[in-house]
């Protein structure tokens, strides 16, 4: 997949997927073998709605080079207003980024249907390039 | 009546302890796995009982199932375990029904444990007894495609997983018994009748594969690179024995593979003219396996009508066209044996004129049907339980009640019905359940 | 925090070793603080493994369990029952997913896929050591569940519920009970006419005491969850009365001069709007379409004595703790042109076809006017397509080659063209296959990338077509009637019913059921079940098992009447709460209540109420708010071991 030279600097993903919805695209993409890189690391949550600001934050402190909010959209089981609520969320992040000089685009988010799993694959791959153009620049 | 609440109730008949069940289910495959837990959940008492060591059927046996490719063990253990040991369900392993006797609402019945040689409850699966053990025989749970030992675990997953000593090949060297750390192989083991009385009953039989060897001119038997579906199976499931697909003869890894669809269905002259339902689909699924397995191998899957209609079926047999698989309507005449094992298929070319062609395999796989099992009325000492004309279990209310047969309160569920799939299995499985439980209310 | 985690590494067969280095996965984590037991197994779902993991929890005394193996959603219950089993809260259990999203997900790259899993499994670990014993709340649930669709599939459920004890509401939105086979006879494999079918259920539906059926009326709105519904129907007046006088209903009929097309016939004969769907249309009262009323409405009024013109739409709601949808399927409606299709005169689809042959009168098969004596059959019109519907319809081809079958029992010889891409007479039905042929039928095979042509030629509605059976030959036939045999779609309103239930819909537009295989009644929405048609193409009998497996599945859900809850709820931390409120705004179930308490504001969080979306946590600006199993001990502890090599 890569050589040597771009292992170094192999940005490192940190996606947050919702348990009904997103885990299971994330998990067909597995299923279909579709390949994604194998730096973006899941952890599951009841809602995207419910991320707390301050997770994201530390995952960038703590090195992550990207986040990426795997979003429930219209499928949210808890309520149709999902997509709009992850939204604000990402926002109110994106502000708390700037203060601390992180670049906006870091955090991404799309909402990833239950059988999405080639968007996911899709996401993934933009995301993992985009974020390794940024570490090059 | 109301569903027992209490785990299993104890009568006392003729001053013997027999226990009473609300239902007995027979047969511990998916579809008696599935019946058995709805009537559990529903709060009735259920034994059930299997004639093989271990419950989990044919499905536990399968590689991947269609049209997900999930692992079928890996969704069939859970629903194994959950049976195992539920407050609501007892077991019976290598155990078979040897009498039920209708009494107005009740159904004596009498079942034989046969001895396993080794106690049960003591085992712990340790294996030290296969390890010990110096003979060696084809393993029926792998179709004969490796050895196994004669004191020996059935396989990984069985449950119970409980060793077996199989007393026909057994030389009583008694090595076995000198290495068993719980002392629980035990030689002197009777079979033991066990009398219970249950409310209903549940035919959740399954069904038994085509015997490729009455086909004599597919050479099943004789030519070794000729095998049969569920050799193939075994040979792509994530414990497969060889790692790899290969053809018996040599070890060779083949470079074609041919399936034959419709061994032993839609055939008038072995006396089967219906369609097995799934045989189609295993051998499109296995078709995707083997190019995941032997990626540079071409298969070729000769059949009379692909029958892809169940949810998702079609779209997986377009992708696997898609994948380079290629599909011939054609009949299979007869096979024939080259000096190096490979194998000669005549058939006649429907869709390009009808002429009789010939075609060279390093492998072909038969893709044998199902039939019923047909000793099952025997069972019934004094009702008569009807068979339908392709001698499966008679539904005699198809549409309104599936799982009703000739007799009051005895329900069928999955193939002893008639061919299924798995999830028409687990949906006959658990019409019958329902049908049951309303049964037993109204009792 | 936790001292004595078990960890489990599962090879699942070959499923994951082939790819993760198990080994030196467990070469990584064995010496992590908290850690006191690392093992491989084969398959850790096996009875056996799970035996020895409960052992292992009482002779180790481990306070934590991790298993690294496939997807939560397949085992999470199975080894939580493991932790009970050796004793330990089920919550102390952390499932790692090193399949799906590792060994599967990067089996091109051996290398990555076993960082991954490392990674994956500290992360477990790290959370396993933060996490904290949860109980289950254990609420009450309503006996009772809501049937929507009188098809077969919802008839039959709503009886075996009711024999089963529990409260049923059968809701349909037609005047009528029945569902698509009330447009049918003759059925496939069955002597049993449809008429008959219906008629007995109907007459069960009505002998039960604990089953109330809704006719005209729609879900509207439903909230709560599993065990607790609330659903609200609303229901369209019939404006007869239910005491009606029928003699004067039928004076009434009679004097109506409107006519509008029959929907039940697709148009092909035309109605008055008082009227039933058929005449054996069940129950035996019919509706009145004041709509379409036109100048029928002067009549209408004369009779208004004997009618009930002032009855509204009335919303009614009931309490439910399960609901079953078997809200059935619509023929597949070929578009103006396509094969013909309202263009050539003579073209059909299957299901206007059955209504041709009811229509007919003894003896004559009619059309238009004219004797039918030749039909040709296309299949696979709206299946199995390239784009488009690319589902097989399962039940088309039995019902045609059955119909072709059973027609001669009924009118003089009519002969049969069967132009076919695939014939799928599955199991048993293959007789029928067999027996068509015998009778004479002709059957024709085109390729599935090439579709037949219907075009008029010399006046006649004509099939072109590649033949491949006779070696790709081009073969043109003319019958009277030309019948596109068309699959099943979902209903037209299969949107506006997910969205009432919020049930999933698959690819196929029909609903999507929890798993394929194993689980084809259930949906990932607890308490929603799917029956019949709605979930994808069957046939009656098939429907009906369905149905009668979804009844078992509510029933095994709602019979002891009460439900666990899981423990996965909102936390307020009270000594930093400010009352803000900004979570009472957010809370999408109005969980979230504020409290005086001496003074201060504080929020409160109603259990029962609250389903553990979280919304709360990420608005609160005091971080006071935590969910339980997520919080930030937890999180921040993956978060950081996932990324700390």
């Amino acid at each position: 997949m890569s050589n040597n030279q771009n292992d170094q600097k192999d940005p490192k993903i940190l996606v947050f997927s919702t348990e009904k919805i997103s885990d299971p695209a994330i998990d067909l993409a597995g299923l279909l073998k579709l390949h994604y890189p194998a730096t973006a690391y899941t952890i599951n949550v009841p809602c995207s709605s419910g991320i707390k600001p301050r997770w994201i934050m530390h995952a960038f402190e703590k090195g992550f080079d990207g986040v990426f909010i795997a979003a429930d959209g219209t499928d949210c089981p808890y309520s149709i207003e999902c997509t709009t609520k992850t939204g604000e969320l990402v926002s109110k992040v994106h502000g708390m980024m700037k203060e601390k000089n992180i670049t906006p685009a870091r955090l991404k988010m799309a909402a990833i249907c239950s059988v999405c799993a080639e968007p996911f694959v899709k996401h993934m791959k933009t995301f993992h390039s985009e974020l390794s153009a940024m570490a090059s620049n | 009546m109301e569903p027992t609440t209490t785990n299993i109730e104890k009568q006392t008949a003729a001053g013997v302890d027999v226990t009473t069940y609300d239902a007995l289910v027979i047969g511990g495959g998916i579809g008696g796995e599935e019946a058995a837990l709805n009537l559990a959940n529903m709060g009735y008492s259920v034994i059930m009982v299997e004639k093989d060591y271990s419950i989990g059927g044919k499905m536990v046996h399968l590689s991947k199932v269609f049209p997900t490719l999930d692992c079928s063990a890996c969704i069939t253990t859970p629903k194994m375990s959950e049976t195992i040991r539920h407050p609501n369900i007892e077991i019976l392993t290598y155990s078979e029904v040897r009498g039920i006797e209708k009494d107005g609402k009740i159904f004596n019945t009498s079942i034989v444990k046969k001895p396993r040689y080794v106690i049960e409850a003591d085992c712990t699966g340790c294996q030290l007894c296969e390890q010990a053990c110096p003979v060696v025989v084809q393993d029926q749970y792998q179709y004969d495609l490796v050895g196994r030992k004669a004191a020996y675990i059935p396989f990984s997953v069985a449950a119970p997983r409980v060793a077996a000593i199989d007393i026909e090949n057994c030389t009583l060297c008694g090595a076995c018994e000198r290495v068993c750390p719980p002392n629980c192989i035990d030689f002197t083991m009777k079979e033991e009748v066990i009398d219970v009385i249950v409310k209903s009953v549940i035919i959740a039989s399954g069904f038994e594969l085509f015997d490729a060897k009455k086909i004599p001119q597919y050479g099943f038997g004789k030519y070794k690179n000729v095998i049969h579906a569920m050799q193939m199976e075994r040979q792509l499931v994530p414990t497969r024995p060889y790692n790899t697909v290969l053809r018996p003869k040599d070890g060779k890894m083949p470079d074609n593979i041919a399936y034959v669809l419709c061994t032993g269905s839609r055939d008038k002259t072995i006396g089967n003219p219906i369609c097995s339902q799934v045989c189609c689909m295993y051998s499109i699924k296995q078709a995707q396996l083997i190019m995941g397995a032997l990626p540079m191998a071409d298969v070729t899957i000769y059949y009379m009508d692909i029958r892809a209609y169940g949810k998702g079926f079609h779209e997986f047999y377009i992708q696997t066209k898609n994948m380079g698989v290629e599909f011939v309507k054609g009949k299979i005449a007869k096979i024939d044996e080259k000096d190096d094992g490979d194998l000669v298929l005549h058939y006649e070319d429907i869709e390009n004129g009808g002429a009789p062609k010939t075609a060279t395999y390093d492998m072909v796989v038969l893709a044998v049907g199902v039939l019923p099992q047909n000793n099952i009325p025997e069972l019934f000492k004094n009702e008569v339980l009807e068979l339908d004309e392709f001698n499966y279990v008679k539904q005699t209310d198809k549409l309104v009640n599936p799982g009703m047969t000739t007799i009051d309160g005895v329900f069928v569920a999955g193939t002893s019905s008639g061919p299924m799939d798995i999830p028409d299995t687990i949906l006959s499985a658990g019409s019958a359940s329902a049908e049951t439980a309303s049964y037993l209310r109204r009792l | 925090m936790k001292q004595k985690i078990g960890v489990y590494i599962c090879q699942c067969g070959s499923n994951i070793s082939d790819y993760v280095d198990v080994d030196k996965v467990l070469d990584s984590v064995k010496d992590l603080e908290g850690v006191s037991l690392v093992k491989i197994t084969m398959f850790s779902c096996s009875d056996s493994t799970q035996n020895e993991m409960v052992d292992d929890i009482k002779n180790e005394d481990l306070d934590g369990l991790v298993v690294a193996s496939c997807s939560p959603k397949l085992h999470l219950p199975t080894f939580r029952n493991v932790a009970i089993r050796g004793g330990l809260n089920p919550y102390n259990y952390v499932q790692v997913n090193i399949r799906e999203q590792g060994s599967w997900a990067h089996s091109d790259n051996p290398k990555k896929a076993t960082e991954k899993a490392i990674q994956l499994v500290k992360a477990g670990i790290e959370r396993t050591k933060y996490s904290n014993a949860l109980e289950k709340t254990v609420i009450p649930s309503e006996k009772a569940v809501a049937v929507i669709g009188a098809g077969i599939a919802g008839m039959k459920a709503a009886i075996e519920l009711a024999d089963m004890g529990l409260s049923v509401y059968l809701i349909e939105k037609d005047f009528f009970v029945g569902g698509r086979i009330t447009q049918w006879e003759d059925l496939c494999t069955v002597e049993e006419l449809a008429s008959d079918t219906v008629t007995r259920l109907y007459d069960e539906v009505k002998s039960k005491d604990n089953l109330t059926l809704f006719l005209g009326a729609t879900a509207e709105n439903m909230s709560g969850s599993v065990g607790n519904f609330k659903l609200t129907i609303n229901i369209r007046p019939r404006y007869i009365k239910s005491d009606f006088n029928k003699d004067k209903i039928e004076e009434l009929t009679g004097k109506c001069k409107t006519l509008t097309p029959n929907e039940f016939d697709f148009g092909l004969t035309k109605r008055k709007i008082v009227f039933k769907t058929y005449p054996g249309a069940l129950p035996d009262i019919p509706v009145v379409d004041i709509k379409n009323a036109g100048d029928d409405i002067n009549i209408i009024n004369e009779f208004k004595d004997h009618l009930d013109l002032d009855r509204k739409d009335e919303s009614i709601t009931v309490d439910i703790g399960s609901v079953i949808l078997a809200t059935g399927s619509d023929p597949y409606t070929p578009k103006v042109g396509e094969l013909g299709y309202k263009e050539i005169d003579n073209v059909v689809t299957f299901q206007e076809f059955k209504r041709i042959i009811e229509l007919s009168p003894n003896g004559k098969l009619k059309y238009n006017g004219k004797d039918i004596k030749s039909v040709g059959y296309i299949y696979c019109v709206g299946s199995c397509q390239a784009e488009g519907n690319m589902y097989c319809s399962r039940f088309c081809c039995t019902c045609a080659i059955s119909t072709s079958l059973s027609i001669n029992k009924r009118f003089e010889k009519i002969r049969f063209y069967h132009v076919y891409k695939h014939i799928r007479t599955y199991g048993k039905q293959e007789v029928l296959y067999d027996q068509a042929g015998r009778q004479g039928d002709i059957f024709f095979k085109f390729d599935e990338d090439e579709e037949p042509v219907v075009s008029m030629v010399d006046g006649e509605g004509t099939i072109t077509f590649n033949d491949l059976l006779t070696d790709g030959e081009e073969i043109s036939v003319s019958p009277d009637l030309i019948v596109l045999v068309t699959g099943m779609v979902p209903r037209d309103d299969y949107k506006r019913v997910a969205e009432v239930f919020k049930a999933p819909i698959g690819r196929d537009k029909f609903f999507n059921e929890a798993h394929p295989k194993l689980r084809p009644v259930e949906t990932v929405i607890d308490g929603i079940m799917i029956a019949g048609a709605s979930q994808g193409p069957k046939s009656i009998s098939e429907s009906t098992k369905s149905a009668l497996s979804a009844a078992s599945k509510a029933d095994a859900l709602l019979h002891k009447g009460e439900i666990e809850l899981e423990p996965t709820l909102a936390m307020i931390d009270t000594s930093l709460c400010e009352g803000s409120g900004l979570c009472i705004q957010a809370c999408p179930f109005n969980a979230i209540t504020m409290i005086d308490a001496g003074g201060k504001k504080l929020a409160q969080v109603e259990k029962s109420a609250c389903k553990g979306c979280g919304w709360c946590l990420a608005v609160c600006p005091h971080d006071a708010i935590e969910l339980a199993g997520y919080t930030n001990n937890e999180m921040e502890g993956m978060i950081e071991s996932l990324i700390t090599v």
